[in-house]
């Protein structure tokens, strides 16, 4: 404990904890739509989108990298999200080809016009995030609480919307719904929160927050807000947990986060289990 | 309507408490109060036991003060957090990691600091290899990033003399400053000892 009081005295650690949970609780939110929309691997997707757009910041000499990163990965996301159910190539083709692609011409180019010492290093600590989210600025948890508060705010006025998004597209359209408008806006959010998520969880375990978190709650609950304020208690508890275990433990954060992420839905697999719960 | 409302103001509420949250100074102050308040509440009779309880309240606001005083964290950086002596070696991997990240990024946060660490040593060397800059080195969690501080052990003894072998486990304690070379600033350990 009194460990655990040491390190909370350190500002970066805190920073890590504010941030953490809060895109923790955004990746929640929309990790319930996307698993539904039988979109979950759409943030290995965009994730690796991005790695491929710091690949080109850092080509370019970019100083703050989240201004390549972070336009590119929007635009990404609104090829994958916003043409819906109605489009040739479904969701898991268009992801993993996008995916894919930019992760090789990623990693290709960053060994082509390598900047730095250690590119090794730099790769792995990009892919998996053992630090980095315990290397915050201050600027960088103002903006990211903003975000987070913004996701959060759009999440509860257009709560409605998005259910009905989700569910069925055709009816949504057919009831004077603009699902083009909503589609896009969710892409552009998720965007936002795969750039912010990769700090806290790397490129590769960004699935893992959204995935995870709503499929534990979905072991337990059947409604949709059920499932969406479990998933967000649930992925807020993982984090949170998550990164105090790896702190003390000497362990990856990301990697820490995810184990725990797993562990839970594990028990509320097996809770759900003699509960008698609906599967998804 | 009134829900979302509602659950706005709830998140306001969130935030605003997030950010106080690194306010210690406000719960330490209320504790030390409320136990103040409450020894000087208690009826005993007794003026030895009163003396006693007072004397011992004392002591524990102070030892409380003492501790939470040397933890009270200003702005984005940990200058205070542990006084003038930061000893990493008390710390997780992941920690020291990023603790030396940050004295990397904000060195001037850490000037005079006494810096205890542990980790690999190694010396580096310029490219016609006519100076060797000696340093310790830890990794993070995944081992495959290294963070390392220079050091210069007390007399200025030119390496290797004094230095121990490359890869050699050490823990070495030193005073932090940073200089200038070639338009760079690096930062190191000055007057460093080797325990």
């Amino acid at each position: 404990m009194e460990k655990l009081l040491l390190y909370l005295a350190y500002p970066f650690v805190r920073y890590a904890l504010v941030v953490g949970v809060l895109i923790a609780l955004c990746s929640s939110l929309l990790g319930v739509t996307l698993v539904l929309k039988r979109f979950s691997f759409i943030g290995d997707g965009l994730s690796h989108v991005a790695f491929g757009a710091m690949a080109i910041s850092g080509i370019l000499g970019v100083t703050n990298d989240t201004l390549v990163v972070l336009p590119i990965t929007i635009v990404s996301a609104i090829l994958l999200l916003k043409t819906g159910q109605n489009t040739k190539i479904k969701g898991d083709a268009a992801i993993a080809m996008i995916s894919v692609g930019a992760l090789a011409f990623g990693y290709l180019l960053m060994n082509i016009f390598s900047t730095s010492s250690n590119l090794s290093g730099d790769v792995c600590s990009t892919l998996f995030g053992s630090t980095s989210i315990l290397t915050l600025r201050k600027e960088e948890v103002w903006l990211c609480a903003i975000l987070s508060v913004l996701v959060v705010l759009f999440f509860i006025f257009f709560y409605n919307k998005i259910f009905d998004v989700t569910f069925d597209e055709n009816f949504a359209r057919s009831a004077g719904t603009k699902v083009d408008l909503y589609n896009l806006i969710i892409a552009v959010i998720i965007a936002v929160i795969i750039v912010l998520a990769m700090n806290l969880v790397g490129s590769l375990l960004i699935s893992a927050l959204i995935i995870f978190p709503a499929l534990s709650a979905m072991r337990l609950f059947d409604s949709f807000k059920s499932v969406t304020i479990c998933s967000a208690i649930v992925s807020v508890i993982c984090a949170f947990g998550g990164i105090i275990v790896s702190i003390l433990a000497g362990t990856p954060v990301g990697s820490t986060i995810v184990a725990v992420d797993v562990v839970v839905f594990f028990v509320c697999f097996i809770v759900g289990k003699i509960k008698g719960g609906s599967r998804a | 309507m009134r829900k979302k409302i509602f659950g706005f103001i709830g998140i306001v509420m969130m935030t605003v408490m997030l950010s106080a949250c690194g306010n210690t100074n406000s719960k330490v102050d209320q504790v030390i109060q409320n136990q103040m308040q409450e020894a000087d509440t208690v009826t005993d009779k007794s003026e030895d036991t009163k003396d006693i309880m007072e004397t011992e309240t004392d002591q524990f606001s102070e030892s409380t003060e003492n501790l939470f005083a040397e933890y009270v964290a200003e702005d984005t950086v940990s200058e205070s957090v542990l006084g003038d002596n930061i000893d990493l070696t008390v710390l997780s991997s992941t920690m020291v990691y990023s603790e030396v990240y940050n004295m990397m990024y904000s060195p001037h946060n850490y000037e005079g600091k006494t810096v205890k660490m542990n980790g690999l040593f190694v010396a580096y060397t310029n490219k016609d290899k006519s100076q060797y800059y000696p340093a310790v080195i830890i990794a993070d969690a995944t081992a495959c990033c290294l963070q390392g501080l220079e050091f210069i052990l007390e007399g200025n003894p030119a390496y290797p003399a004094g230095y121990p072998e490359v890869d050699t486990e050490i823990t070495v304690v030193g005073t932090f400053e940073t200089y200038e070379e070639d338009g760079y600033t690096y930062c190191r350990l000055q007057n460093a000892k080797i325990l």
